[in-house]
């Protein structure tokens, strides 16, 4: 057992806003304080530090295909970044598409104890699984990618009933061994293969005639009909283009009251006011998620600097390929089920467009009133890499900081953004809101992203530095499981981390019609599509943790 | 034969059915052979994993969806010793595992090659690597580094395997020997099946001859261009002139009459999802990434009209299994090494590898380069172990163990069965032995 003594705690699922107290913790679990007598193997004196629950980013692009696309093409991102391995840890390089043992080492020391990847292609699952199982330290969880695949398109073109669609969803959670169902420009990346360039919410998609307001529709009811913990994860049509709030907007009103979330809205918080039909309009974005208490958003903030736009959304990325930097990029369809697209990226603080993306973002943070249903991400690496989050949280908690960062980025953006205006400082409780509490809850994962008895002991230490980015740049101690992993920034100990997963119930009746469909059209054949939990060991997981499928009140 | 019964081995995901026959009693020996549905076949970058086999007494047999190369290797060096030997002498695995160690540790800069081995080999051949601060490569490196230096310098619109078999129209094929490398990519992706959309009538360009082992049943229009393969860069270059409106003055380009490349220009821009493939092992010249860069090009401007792609295709020896691994491992595709501790991209000089280790636990026949160095062979069994210091008969991922590999597209994993037990490592455990040998404190 060991005992952190006398740490502030901040707890936001039990309501601890910056108490002294003491934390236990027993065999990976944070346990009551113990009877007299018993053995405390360790104490760590944490008088004057804040102690939070380990981190959950629940959108970073951290392993599958598109990722090492990314790193392949990029030699450029690893040339300098490469490290040696040490007695305890393997070499690596990258930063905005690190290897995969610096990604979990990087997270870990940041104290982050769990990432998901939010875009993963059931024709791709098993790549990602095996990717993650060499990230070492933290959890991961995938959400599979639907609404581009043929097999739900022809059932919906079909007039299929919604209860066959719930089958199928749920079989593509077991078979792809993931904890959520994401959706990536609905219709459109499909329809890129039928040669459009653009599917707006209501337009029909080629082939199909299905639109993408029908397809959230028929997801988002299937991911609250079977129960799953995370609301439908919506990639919106139409991403990076002038105007396209009103796409997102549209969005909304297609989930029709049922949960959705938003992922990087920043990309989608769009106007086309003034003379460069480029404005922001963070304000109505962020009115309608406060005003929509079925919708949840992460931003998927900008920073500036190189980095690499790794996505499903072929439809955006061919779009985009005239912006790369360097200039290369690629675009692959896969599989009759989705694509991906990758294109290098620098985001200018001198340019007009980018500068003012970075001030979208922040308006968004900063407008969005319920941190319960806005977190911290910068859809990594398609904004910026995740190492910036210390950065990104010093803006949030610090408005001179943010006004001195204001005053560097291109004039005409800032005036353009009514970022100065905003006075809000994120504090500590709500920090540990957005970064762990609330992706915890909105995951379902019921013993993380927070300090109560029973959670996993998933704990990081920071010292109270009044420089927030220094302060979550490097925790002085972080837990995982409860054995120290990370301490001042550096790796001590190497864990695997464990895979979550849900695994709502359905008919099997499915399986027949996806074998006839797999065996007749696909390359490989029903029985060697899912992934089992014994293979998921073999890919690299320590073990499967099953969430149950009940959604948790808010 | 009597009436067999079927048992249903039911893990979570795989149903694979056995079916165990009744032992026949006029059989002087008991044939007990078990049937396997839906094999995944790791002997050539498809991957195809329709496969029925056979195991009797050890031996796999290929009894339904198997092609002549899967067939031969799925039964092949059954019967093979399979002893561990150093410097010619037979030796327990264990002296084996210890005499490999003592090379690769006294080595300063000791080459690793997969020339095939699965993810979780070449997970530990990269750490062997790194410790030992050596380079990684793969036996087909040459043919990776063809397509490589295009994804990096300048990228491409591709598709995979399944896009194919269903949306393609047109396939054009530049180079010759697609079919022989990838023995049923024509039946299984322009076959005698139904597609999940209307590709009109299909038709195959190949730049060079048609082949000679098309399969019987095809639905395709086939056509060719008589073309050295060696002059792809000038053909293409002048296709993406043609397409830029550019006027040619030539008469002939690359030997072919300019009005055969109007035609294939013409018929390009008509298709509703045309597909340019190739092999980059066919395509053994000098600066053939020149002629790659030049069809990337070519598809990645047609798409300003319709909807093209590409598909390079390898997977053969597990070459995209090593490239994958060795890419999310080290941020690097594979040609790194590990000679300042960090990985780099590209390889040591040849004169200065002082060791090599050489991985072929699918194909007995793959032979390592010659090199005047002290060698350690992990091998099927059958395999060669002449003139080499250490050899070490593994198990075949897809028959003796499970295990993953990537397919031709890149894209695709597939989980490969054990279907027999062996008494042999993994490729990945007796790796391990010898990375935890040289770890061994001495």
């Amino acid at each position: 057992m060991i005992r952190l003594k006398g740490g502030r705690l901040y707890d936001p699922a039990q309501r601890i806003d910056g108490e002294v107290r003491d934390l236990f913790a027993h065999e990976g679990r944070i346990v009551a304080a113990p009877a007299p007598g018993m053995t405390i193997e360790r104490e760590y004196d944490l008088s004057g530090r804040v102690v939070m629950a380990g981190a959950i980013d629940l959108h970073t692009h951290i392993g599958g295909g598109k990722v090492n696309i990314a790193r392949a093409m990029l030699p450029e991102d690893h040339r300098y970044s490469a490290f040696s391995r040490t007695d305890l840890t393997r070499s690596g390089s990258g930063v905005a598409a690190p290897s995969t043992f610096a990604t979990g080492y990087r997270y870990a020391e940041m104290g982050y104890t769990a990432c998901f990847e939010p875009a993963m292609l059931p024709a791709n699952a098993r790549h990602a699984h095996m990717e993650m199982g060499d990230t070492p330290i933290v959890d991961k969880g995938g959400y599979a990618m639907l609404g581009n695949d043929d097999f739900l398109l022809r059932l919906m073109a079909s007039g299929a009933d919604q209860k066959l669609v719930n089958d199928y969803v749920a079989w593509t959670l077991h078979a792809t061994q993931c904890i959520a169902i994401k959706v990536v420009n609905p219709g459109g990346i499909s329809a890129f293969k039928f040669n459009a360039r653009n599917l707006d919410v209501d337009e029909p998609s080629p082939h199909y005639r299905v639109t993408p307001r029908a397809i959230l529709a028929t997801l988002t009811r299937a991911v609250h009909e079977l129960s799953i913990p995370h609301a439908l994860h919506v990639h919106a049509s139409n991403l990076g283009v002038p105007g396209n709030a009103a796409t997102t907007l549209a969005t909304i009103e297609a989930a029709a009251g049922l949960p959705i979330h938003l992922t990087h809205v920043q990309f989608h918080s769009y106007g086309t006011e003034g003379e460069r039909k480029f404005s922001s309009a963070a304000a109505s974005i962020a009115e309608a998620i406060d005003r929509h208490a079925n919708v949840s958003a992460d931003v998927g903030q900008i920073m500036f600097g190189q980095t690499v736009t790794a996505s499903g959304d072929t439809m955006a990325q061919f779009r985009n390929a005239r912006h790369a930097h360097p200039d290369k990029w690629m675009c692959m369809d896969i599989e009759c089920d989705a694509g991906c697209g990758i294109v290098p990226f620098r985001y200018r603080d001198s340019n007009f467009v980018n500068a003012l993306q970075w001030a979208i973002g922040l308006e968004l943070f900063l407008r969005v009133k319920d941190p319960w249903r806005v977190f911290l991400t910068t859809d990594h690496p398609n904004g910026a890499p995740f190492t910036s989050y210390p950065h990104l949280i010093r803006l949030l908690m610090d408005k001179s900081f943010r006004d001195e960062n204001l005053a560097r980025i291109h004039p005409d953006a800032a005036a353009h953004s009514q970022l100065a205006s905003l006075n809000r400082e994120y504090s500590l409780y709500e920090i540990a809101i957005m970064t762990r509490a609330a992706p915890a809850r909105s995951l379902g994962l019921a013993d993380r992203g927070h300090l109560g008895i029973g959670g996993a002991a998933d704990i990081t230490v920071y010292r109270d530095d009044p420089d927030r980015e220094k302060m979550f740049r490097v925790p002085e101690y972080v837990f995982k499981d409860g054995e120290l992993v990370a301490q001042d920034g550096r790796i001590v100990n190497v864990v695997r981390g464990a895979t979550h997963v849900v695994r709502p119930d359905f008919d099997r009746g499915i399986e027949k019609r996806l074998r006839d469909y797999f065996d007749r059209h696909h390359t490989v054949r029903f029985d060697n599509f899912p992934i089992s939990a014994d293979e998921l060991v073999e890919c690299g997981s320590r073990e499967t943790l099953v969430h149950a499928c009940a959604r948790a009140a808010q | 034969m009597g009436p067999g019964y079927v048992q249903y081995c039911d893990t979570p995901t795989t149903v694979a059915r056995i079916c165990v026959f009744e032992y026949r009693q006029k059989m002087p020996d008991f044939v007990h052979a078990q049937e396997f549905d839906n094999v995944p076949c790791p002997f050539c970058g498809l991957l195809c994993d329709d496969l029925r086999v056979a195991m009797t007494k050890g031996t796999a047999t290929v009894v339904a969806n198997g092609c002549a190369k899967s067939r031969a290797m799925f039964t092949a060096n059954a019967g093979d010793a399979a002893i561990a030997m150093v410097d010619g002498n037979a030796v327990d695995l264990a002296v084996a595992v210890g005499r490999a160690a003592q090379i690769l540790r006294a080595a300063r800069a000791p080459l690793m090659i997969s020339a095939g081995t699965d993810v979780a080999g070449m997970r530990v051949l990269l750490e062997l690597a790194e410790q030992c601060g050596g380079s990684v490569d793969h036996a087909n490196g040459d043919a990776l580094f063809r397509n490589l230096p295009v994804l990096q310098n300048t990228g491409w619109i591709s598709t995979t395997l399944t896009e194919v078999r269903n949306r393609a129209d047109l396939l054009v094929v530049a180079g010759t020997g697609i079919s022989g490398r990838f023995p049923r990519f024509f039946e299984r992706c322009f076959g005698d099946f139904e597609t999940l959309f209307d590709v009109g009538t299909r038709e195959l360009w190949f730049l060079g001859d048609v082949p000679g082992d098309l399969p019987a049943v095809l639905r395709a229009r086939t056509k060719s261009l008589a073309l050295d393969p060696a002059r792809l860069a000038e053909f293409f270059a002048a296709l993406r002139a043609l397409f830029a409106g550019r006027v040619l003055k030539e008469k002939n380009v690359a030997g072919v009459p300019i009005g055969n490349l109007f035609e294939l220009l013409d018929r390009m821009r008509a298709a509703r999802y045309g597909v340019l493939a190739w092999a980059a092992a066919d395509l053994a010249f000098p600066h053939a990434d020149f002629a790659i860069q030049s069809m990337c090009e070519l598809v990645t401007a047609l798409n300003a009209e319709n909807r093209f792609c590409v598909l390079p295709l390898g997977g053969s020896d597990a070459d995209l299994t090593a490239q994958q691994v060795t890419t999310w491992q080290t941020g690097f595709p594979v040609r790194v090494e590990f000679s300042s501790g960090a990985p780099a991209h590209g390889l040591v000089r040849r004169d200065e590898i002082d060791a090599m280790l050489f991985v072929s636990a699918l194909d007995a026949a793959r032979t390592p380069p010659p090199r005047n160095v002290p060698s350690v062979i992990l091998g099927r069994a059958g395999m060669s172990a002449n003139g080499c210091s250490v050899f070490i008969p593994v198990g075949v991922p897809g028959l003796n163990h499970a295990g993953h590999l990537y397919r031709s597209d890149n894209v695709v994993a597939i989980h490969l069965r054990k279907l027999a037990a062996s008494a042999l490592p993994s490729a990945a455990q007796a790796l391990q032995r010898i990375l935890d040998a040289v770890r061994e404190p001495h």
